[in-house]
């Protein structure tokens, strides 16, 4: 317990959580180190890599930025995003296009795709690389990820 | 498309608690008309021009493409935003990537770290100035379909109130702030209304 911290609550992955955080630590921080969601990772820290992206009700945000208590709503990390029984549409497609290569940006992808299709089911090349390319790629994956995006859109729409 | 009119649904309610906000604030006063000269009108127009084109209001005054641009000591010419980013047709990127999904509450306290506000969004499309001369924007400033449907008293309170523009007074660290002060510009365009808004001449 941090004597001198807040007590807050947040929902994480459908689960409620209470931390006893300063409101100024990033969420990334909350989840990775407080309550040991290891799926979001750190590669920057100032929004520019895309690494810790997360759901907030969502809406895709870069949890390395975000003051834990500015979070507005239900966070969902990739550990919440499907089941190995049960992959989301994207993780399927990730796996089917074998995107991930070393796999450190892979959770932001999928969650920053995840984000994007919700909005936009079925994206020309053009959208797909507006809405990713803030997700960087050392292992230089972007050729996968837009096939999968493709992939993921199309099983989403039903066809 | 549930989630999208979700977002819609709360920009429009921030939209609208924002301008309420902005009709709380006591409304200003007019100037007597013909109570400044032409000459001061235009010297006015002047301070106004140099803070509307400063990189901090017009890199987001941006056309229908929806590109903001970026600019600043470290970056050369004025470029378009990195991560070929585009506020889209939404002007807050919900089509694409949000704004919001970097763009926080507040400006980032680390250099190159993104600017934030309580809302971060595009001016709209029809209020594109970026690249355009002193007397094209001067002209577009007096013209309501133009400027966001407002007359010159309005567009006074938007610069007096709205917290969006305040930013470009506090941009955060790296970045150079508008010249003069939110203040100095309501006033500067209240002076230059009571000189009945001349224009300069084209350059
Ligand atoms: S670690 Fe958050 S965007 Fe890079
Ligand atoms: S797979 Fe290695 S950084 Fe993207």
């Amino acid at each position: 317990m941090n004597e001198t911290g807040n007590h807050m609550q947040l929902k994480v992955n459908g689960k409620e959580h209470e931390v006893e955080v300063e409101e100024d630590m990033p969420l990334l921080w909350v989840l990775r180190d407080e309550l040991g969601i290891t799926g979001p990772k750190y590669g920057c820290g100032i929004t520019a890599c895309g690494a810790c992206t997360v759901h907030i009700d969502g809406m895709a945000i870069r949890s390395c930025s975000m003051p834990v208590g500015d979070v507005f709503g239900e966070v969902t990390t990739i550990e919440g995003l499907g089941t190995p029984d049960a992959l989301h549409a994207v993780q399927a497609a990730w796996i089917e296009h074998q995107v991930a290569q070393c796999g450190y940006c892979q959770s932001g992808q999928i969650m920053a795709a995840a984000a994007f299709l919700e909005v936009n089911p079925d994206p020309d090349d053009e959208a797909i690389d507006r809405a990713l390319s803030a997700n960087l790629c050392r292992c230089g994956t972007y050729v996968r990820v837009r096939e999968a995006v493709k992939t993921a859109a199309a099983k989403l729409r039903g066809v | 498309m549930k989630k999208l009119i979700f977002a819609l649904t709360g920009l429009t309610a921030f939209i609208v608690v924002h301008a309420l906000a902005e009709e709380e604030e006591a409304p200003l006063a007019p100037l007597e008309a013909g109570s400044v000269s032409q000459e001061d009108g235009l010297a006015n127009w002047a301070k106004i021009h140099e803070v509307f084109s400063h990189p901090r209001c017009a890199n987001c005054h941006v056309d229908d493409s929806g590109i903001p641009m970026w600019s600043g000591p470290s970056y050369g010419k004025t470029r378009p935003h990195g991560m070929f980013i585009s506020g889209g047709e939404t002007r807050i990127g919900i089509e694409f990537v949000q704004c919001g999904t970097c763009h926080g509450r507040e400006n980032s306290p680390t250099p190159h770290g993104p600017p934030g506000n309580e809302v971060w969004l595009l001016a709209p499309a029809e209020m594109q100035w970026f690249d355009k001369s002193s007397q094209e924007i001067c002209e577009q400033i007096k013209d309501p379909e133009r400027n966001g449907g407002r007359t010159i008293l309005e567009v006074a309170e938007h610069v007096s109130h709205d917290p969006l523009v305040h930013w470009g007074w506090d941009p955060g660290p790296g970045r150079e702030a508008a010249p003069y002060s939110a203040a100095e510009t309501t006033d500067s365009i209240l002076k230059w209304q009571a000189a009945g808004a001349p224009c300069p001449s084209a350059e």
